[in-house]
């Protein structure tokens, strides 16, 4: 019997992975990631006019701010974008009037018109045509925030060596006295931004794929009375055994093949040698790696991972033994699809925890949420990493969700075995009742 | 020997199959006939462990049948059972494993079971692309692709044209001449009269004929004759013995109590001028189900 788990796992494994879709999702999901890492790459290469320079008048009625702002302009361009700038400056002597013509004729011409107001305190005006994008006017206002400061500076007859003391930052130094509460809330928010999207999403994913394939199989299998030649020949155990089992190395080889993805994509970034994109998906990696190594809490992930891995391996084996005897009791694909929608709301459930245990750090309801099975392989990494739960809390949690799953396997299997050869929704609860009553 | 011992089977408080014994030897064919409902399927999933007797044993050779035995057990359902999704190949390779065997094994008797059914070419085509009727043949043969010692038919002819029919009834026949045991279920009463030997009747759960068919008929009183003459229904119809004369454009079917009759009954014939025909018919099964239920079985 043995050997025909081992085969129908294997069937049923090839039946999902030796599919055009299979490999066409995958193949778009490997070129969508390495897109994503290399995105400034790809835009460059469909070409266009990033190195045209567009043309800012500088109406100067104060003799001399324009200079200053011309240096800050290139220092602040070169700290953003890591470029030269972007713009071809002219210092403008027609008069203001004129260059707002100019303006209005050309909607690439940007106008800034320096002046003193009554405090002999420097005022900019920005004239444009249409709207100016975000990160052009972050570089504007930071630019003149910056020309004020060395004019202040300039006038306050301060040096460079001055000025230098005056800007360096101060040096802190952050010791953490209690080694329960490493952490702050600043790199708790920059863990939980890009835990997110790295570790409770690729789980979210993974655990619908699980529900939905073992589901899907299942229903297949009944749909076509397929079961019945199964089920004579191997008992119901071994097959939803099988299921269990190919469900979850489906998952697995699947989560393997996302990370592969993920690593092409950064070594191709790294080869091609793309430049930085503020908020791109390889600072974000770079920003998780980084944090986690360097607050602390990277000690307490390399100390608590294999337990970590455990709980989702448990939280996804009993996803897919509810998955298994829910898709049972149910006689087509339709049905199980509505069933299937309480286990997305579990799932859910774990995953706007996860997102409230940033905000609401210490909260003794979320802590408690973080033992509940099936919740807890989304929420306990997360309050692991911000420092709210140990060792202790993910034991009690690996307890919980093998507990479950011994009680799934124990009177899941009774209703699985009824279930599959059950093709009438009439009486069904009271079927299943009677089945959860008869030992197997 | 199949043995099907008192097998009683409840759903709830509905009785299935009431108090079912029958047994069949090496090289017999038994017919298990009911309309819809009169609980073949239901005998056929017990004996194959797939439902739990509520009384009553099963065995295979005194053994109960549990999955030590199932490899040798060839099983083919009312409906279809093909993963449709999958070639014919690809079919036969998951079930035949499913029953033990190698894969070598599984290829060359596919090939030859293939050919035999005329559907060679349809071998790396998907289920779901082949007619009913080529379903039907795929289902047949992974039926008895394991060429099994116990072969449970479930309706085997559904969906059949006659040309196909006998094709299934040839391959049935010769796997019996090889020692199978084969049990086949069916509502067409023709199909089992074509070559069972043995059979049960079963009407709502209840057996209501049992044993072998040509004693079935010979012991069932009621007889046929047909007769072709320059006689009228009237006289017939005074003859002693005669219960009802049915006239039908070229002949007339008088039903008699039993077979003395008939010597009495050919003396009058014999009397008239022109007799093209006196044929003493068997009774059908379907003239047996009426005397036994009171209803007609194709109603």
């Amino acid at each position: 019997m043995t050997s025909k788990l081992w085969y129908l796992t294997s069937v049923s494994l090839k039946r999902k992975i030796k599919t055009k879709w299979f490999v066409i999702a995958n193949v778009l999901l490997a070129l969508l990631l390495i897109g994503l890492f290399n995105i400034d790459t790809v835009i460059q290469l469909f070409g266009g006019d990033f190195n045209e320079k567009k043309p800012m008048y500088l109406v100067d009625e104060t003799n001399g701010v324009s200079e200053f702002f011309i240096e800050a302009l290139n220092q602040t361009e070169y700290n953003i974008r890591g470029t030269e700038s972007s713009y071809e400056v002219t210092n403008y002597t027609k008069g203001l009037e004129e260059a707002k013509k100019e303006a209005l004729e050309n909607s690439k011409i940007l106008v800034l018109h320096f002046t003193y107001d009554e405090n002999h305190l420097l005022k900019t005006t920005i004239l444009s045509k249409g709207t100016i994008d975000t990160l052009p006017y972050q570089i504007l206002s930071s630019s003149i925030q910056t020309t004020k400061v060395n004019l202040a500076l300039k006038e306050s007859s301060i040096d460079i060596e001055e000025l230098n003391r005056i800007e360096s930052p101060a040096t802190i130094e952050r010791v953490i006295l209690d080694d329960n509460t490493k952490g702050d809330e600043e790199s708790a928010q920059m863990i939980m931004s890009t835990i997110f999207p790295f570790v409770i999403m690729p789980i979210f994913m993974l655990t619908m794929f699980l529900v939905q394939m073992i589901g899907a199989e299942v229903n297949d299998e009944k749909s076509t009375r397929g079961m019945e030649i199964i089920i004579s020949n191997v008992s119901p155990k071994t097959h939803f055994f099988s299921k269990i089992l190919s469900g979850n190395l489906f998952v697995f080889i699947q989560a393997g093949l996302l990370f592969l993805y993920t690593s092409i994509a950064y070594f191709t970034k790294t080869l091609i040698g793309g430049s930085k994109i503020v908020g791109g998906v390889e600072e974000a990696v770079g920003d998780m790696v980084h944090q986690i190594l360097n607050s602390g809490v990277g000690e307490q992930l390399i100390i608590l991972l294999p337990l970590i891995i455990l709980l989702i391996i448990l939280t996804f084996v009993g996803y897919s033994l509810l998955a298994g005897i829910l898709a049972s009791m149910t006689t087509n694909t339709e049905d199980f699809q509505q069933l299937q929608s309480p286990i997305m709301m579990i799932s859910l459930l774990g995953y706007f925890l996860a997102m409230m245990a940033g905000m609401f750090q210490g909260s003794i309801f979320i802590k408690i949420c973080s033992y509940l099975p099936f919740v807890s392989a989304i929420l306990s990494p997360s309050l692991l990493v911000l420092g709210h739960i140990g060792i202790l809390d993910i034991c009690i949690s690996i307890i919980l969700m093998m507990l479950i799953n011994g009680i799934l396997i124990r009177y899941g299997l009774r209703i699985y075995k009824v279930g599959i050869l059950n093709y009438s929704s009439k009486n069904l609860w009271k079927k299943m009742f009677q089945a959860l009553k008869e030992k197997s | 020997m199949l043995k099907v011992d008192h097998v009683t089977k409840y759903y709830g408080d509905f009785l299935a199959v009431d108090d079912l014994s029958f047994s069949v030897n090496p090289g017999e064919i038994f017919g298990l006939l009911g309309v819809n409902g009169a609980g073949k399927t239901t005998t056929f999933r017990m004996i194959m462990g797939l439902l739990d007797k509520t009384k009553g044993s099963i065995t295979l050779d005194g053994k109960p049948i549990d999955y030590s035995v199932t490899d040798q057990i060839g099983f083919l359902t009312e409906e279809r059972s093909l993963l449709t999704k999958m070639t014919v190949k690809e079919q036969c390779l998951f079930y035949g494993t499913l029953k033990g065997m190698k894969k070598e094994k599984i290829l060359s008797r596919l090939d030859e079971l293939l050919e035999r059914f005329e559907v060679s070419e349809y071998k790396d085509k998907k289920i779901k692309e082949l007619s009913k009727g080529n379903q039907q043949k795929i289902q047949f043969i992974t039926a008895i692709i394991n060429e099994p010692r116990l072969l449970i038919l479930d309706e085997p002819f559904s969906g059949l044209d006659p040309f196909n029919v006998e094709m299934f009834k040839k391959e049935i026949i010769k796997m019996s001449k090889k020692g199978s045991i084969i049990i086949f279920s069916s509502h067409r009463m023709e199909h089992v009269e074509l070559f069972c030997k043995k059979l049960v009747v079963l009407l709502h759960g209840k057996t209501i004929l049992k044993g072998d068919l040509k004693k079935i008929k010979s012991d069932y009183r009621k007889k046929t004759v047909l007769i072709e003459g320059d006689m009228t229904k009237e006289e017939l119809e005074k003859q002693k013995g005669v219960l009802r004369v049915i006239e039908k454009p070229e002949e007339f079917e008088v039903q008699i109590e039993d077979m003395s009759v008939v010597d009495s009954l050919f003396s009058f014939v014999s009397k008239k001028k022109h007799v093209t025909k006196f044929v003493v018919e068997e009774p059908s099964l379907n003239d047996i189900f009426i005397e036994k239920t009171g209803e007609s079985y194709d109603k």
